[in-house]
């Protein structure tokens, strides 16, 4: 079951996803050309090329070989082991809302593909996507979680360490938050359609349900194409790719 | 006529590097460990993770999304000036890029914006101006005759024309501690190994012109001195210099279009091989000195990658454990996680009081582990260090490993009489009868006349 509110319908809601994605790949494609401005290599022109980007990045990151390459892959990328060196405390941080948003993200796609099988009974899997849907509740809720675990930790440093809230600016505020709201709303939506993870029905409520769940909605589709891609949130993106490009770095 | 506006990225940035200004996640560990930070603590924009952001609010203000739709901010000269400061006030130590969580190669990046801000006209800083004029004309830095390069050879020393095996003594060694430079020909002469020298031919490595953004000068240096080494057929080249040792490995190249035929070792590498061999032999035992060895940046971090760890951290421990009468203690901060000098990138010159300030606490980590002396395998490092240790009022001694090996030697390391005898800045090795003690050198003329 579907939950829409204030007028709008399955068709707005893929029209916006639409119009949403686009507007992310743009931005990506608006880092990406960006990032292309500079050189190919030492004492070399400044370039200003999406295209030579790319290629720059994939002569560096293999420079040392694929063996490298799928190291660091692993180890710094998906285990953040330079975190983990740096700072345990940081690292489950890191990995809770690392995972925790990656994998969120993953089942919402896969939500959302699945709604559309539903609605148009792609090749008659109507029932099977439905079930799907079911099916993912329990990891959407477990993954939710984690996510508030990790951002929690984040709260709780900004706020308490004394070295670290001294250097929170504006920019950590408003993401921090806003992932912190965002993981809240998703919960309290959650919550209130009923039968959760951990909660069972404590906190069903069916008219208010779909109102919360459009507010998760907006402010995450915010933060992940209006504000991720055009700010230094972008370090998302960046991050993993400058460590592949660096081959693990120092 | 309006003057012409001029951009703030005008080459130099790899587009790597931009993707880099773009994965700092602000996670604050580089400011842990920023040995300038540490020094001027009130001022967090000279941090790395500031100095990321700041830049990138530049370009953005340049090439962002705005810029895009409503066209690109004027430049505000007073803020790049700022920013230039904040970047200036750097060691390029690396030890941001070692702990960096996004693996952002910050050495490189330091050292591709800054020529950016030269060619701005907004930078280098103070004496720094000075490195590509006194390099120009002089060859290096220290305004001395070239002809001079080899004045601190002993007249009884071995050095040949041309050898498989060269010492590339670097300019600090041939005009300002010679005691290095005599060290090291008495030694590599004890072991009876050929090996030529440069002479004049030696032209300064450049490092501080690369350090501080100032690359005008260094194509010439890098070109004249692998044609050099190359024309005397050369197999390996010893370094007694880390920062001469880490130009000739990693920037040399980068400038040197043909093949380089050679191999660069870190004298500490080569005399191991002779320790290990059992080719050294040891005459004076060292009077139970307590030592301690300063990692310096350019043989350590800056190389760790490049020649592996052993040789970048390893080799110089196991020289100084061969040594008898010789008390190793590690630092604290040590290997990759060193706290640096403060002398490199530029800051000795341009910021001399930030020099010191690092020097100072770099001294103090002596002191913490009860050392007699600091050594290392770095003149700039040791100069440095010294001036930290005079600061300081400390009684630590400050010796390079060669000297060291040299007087458990049992060499003859007097310097011959030579026309840069005042400028000389090093605490004495003065062997006794059967012991050799460490004897504190007083304040020499170096420090009156040197922009370096």
């Amino acid at each position: 079951m579907a939950f829409y509110t204030l007028g709008l319908t399955f068709s707005i809601m893929i029209a916006l996803t639409v119009a949403v994605l686009a507007v992310w790949i743009y931005g990506l494609y608006f880092n990406f050309k960006k990032w292309g401005m500079g050189s190919t290599g030492y004492q070399d022109e400044l370039r200003n090329s999406f295209w030579l980007f790319i290629a720059t990045w994939i002569h560096e990151a293999f420079k040392d070989g694929i063996w490298v390459f799928i190291k660091t892959l692993i180890l710094d990328v998906f285990l953040l082991r330079r975190t983990l060196r740096r700072s345990p405390i940081r690292w489950v941080m890191h990995m809770s809302i690392f995972y925790g948003f990656l994998m969120l993200a993953t089942f919402s796609g896969l939500g959302m593909v699945m709604d559309v099988i539903e609605h148009f009974d792609v090749f008659g899997l109507a029932h099977f996507a439905e079930m799907v849907k079911v099916w993912s509740q329990l990891p959407f809720d477990i993954f939710g979680y984690l996510l508030f675990f990790g951002i929690t930790i984040s709260v709780i440093r900004r706020i308490f360490l004394k070295d670290v809230r001294g250097n929170t600016t504006a920019y950590d505020v408003v993401l921090i938050g806003g992932v912190f709201l965002i993981t809240i709303t998703g919960f309290y939506a959650e919550w209130l359609r009923g039968n959760s993870f951990l909660v069972g029905d404590a906190f069903t409520n069916p008219i208010y349900a779909p109102h919360f769940s459009l507010i998760h909605t907006i402010l995450a589709l915010a933060l992940f194409a209006f504000i991720l891609p055009w700010s230094r949130y972008i370090h998302v993106i960046a991050a993993p790719l400058t460590i592949l490009a660096n081959r693990g770095g120092e | 006529m309006a003057e012409e506006k001029k951009p703030l990225v005008s080459g130099f940035l790899k587009s790597t590097q931009f993707l880099e200004l773009d994965g700092c996640t602000r996670c604050q560990e580089c400011m842990k460990w920023c040995p300038t930070y540490d020094v001027y603590n009130d001022r967090p924009e000279i941090t790395p993770m500031y100095k990321i952001a700041k830049f990138r609010e530049l370009l953005g203000s340049q090439n962002g999304l705005r810029a895009k739709l409503f066209g690109a901010k004027e430049l505000n000269e007073d803020e790049i000036n700022q920013f230039m400061d904040d970047t200036y006030m750097c060691t390029t130590c690396g030890v941001c890029g070692t702990v960096c969580s996004s693996g952002i190669n910050t050495v490189e990046l330091w050292e591709a914006i800054r020529p950016n801000l030269v060619t701005r006209g907004n930078g280098p800083w103070g004496k720094q101006n000075f490195f590509p004029i006194l390099l120009g004309k002089d060859r290096n830095p220290y305004q001395a005759k070239q002809e001079d390069r080899l004045c601190f050879v002993p007249d009884d020393a071995e050095v040949l024309d041309s050898a498989k095996i060269a010492y590339f003594a670097g300019c600090t060694a041939a005009y300002r501690q010679q005691a290095l430079g005599v060290a090291t020909v008495r030694i590599l002469n004890s072991l009876d190994i050929p090996f030529c020298m440069l002479g004049k031919d030696e032209w300064c490595c450049s490092s501080a012109l690369v350090r501080t953004g100032q690359r005008d000068v260094m194509r010439d240096h890098a070109v004249h001195n692998v044609d050099a080494l190359k024309d005397r057929g050369v197999e390996t080249v010893v370094y007694a210099c880390a920062g001469c040792l880490r130009t000739a490995t990693i920037d040399w190249p980068r400038w040197y279009e043909g093949y380089i035929p050679y191999k660069n070792v870190p004298l500490a590498v080569y005399l191991r091989e002779k320790v290990d061999s059992g080719e050294v032999e040891w005459k004076l035992p060292l009077n139970d000195l307590k030592v301690t060895y300063h990692d310096p940046c350019h043989s350590g971090r800056h190389l760790m990658h490049v020649n592996g760890r052993d040789w970048a951290f390893e080799a110089p421990r196991d020289v100084y454990k061969a040594i008898p009468g010789l008390h190793y203690q590690e630092m604290t901060r040590s290997r990759e996680f060193q706290r640096c000098c403060g002398a490199g990138g530029g800051v000795k010159a341009g910021q001399p009081d930030l020099a010191l300030g690092c020097a100072v606490a770099r001294v103090r980590d002596g002191e913490e582990v009860e050392a007699d002396v600091i050594s290392s395998t770095c003149p700039f490092c040791r100069r440095n260090i010294m001036d930290g240790r005079n600061e300081a009022g400390s009684s630590v001694k400050v010796a390079d490993q060669v000297e060291l090996m040299a007087a458990a030697m049992g060499l003859d390391v007097v310097i011959p009489d030579n026309p840069y005898m005042e400028y000389q800045e090093q605490d004495e090795i003065a062997c006794k009868g059967e012991i050799c003690q460490m004897e504190e050198t007083a304040e020499t003329k170096a420090q009156d006349v040197d922009g370096y």
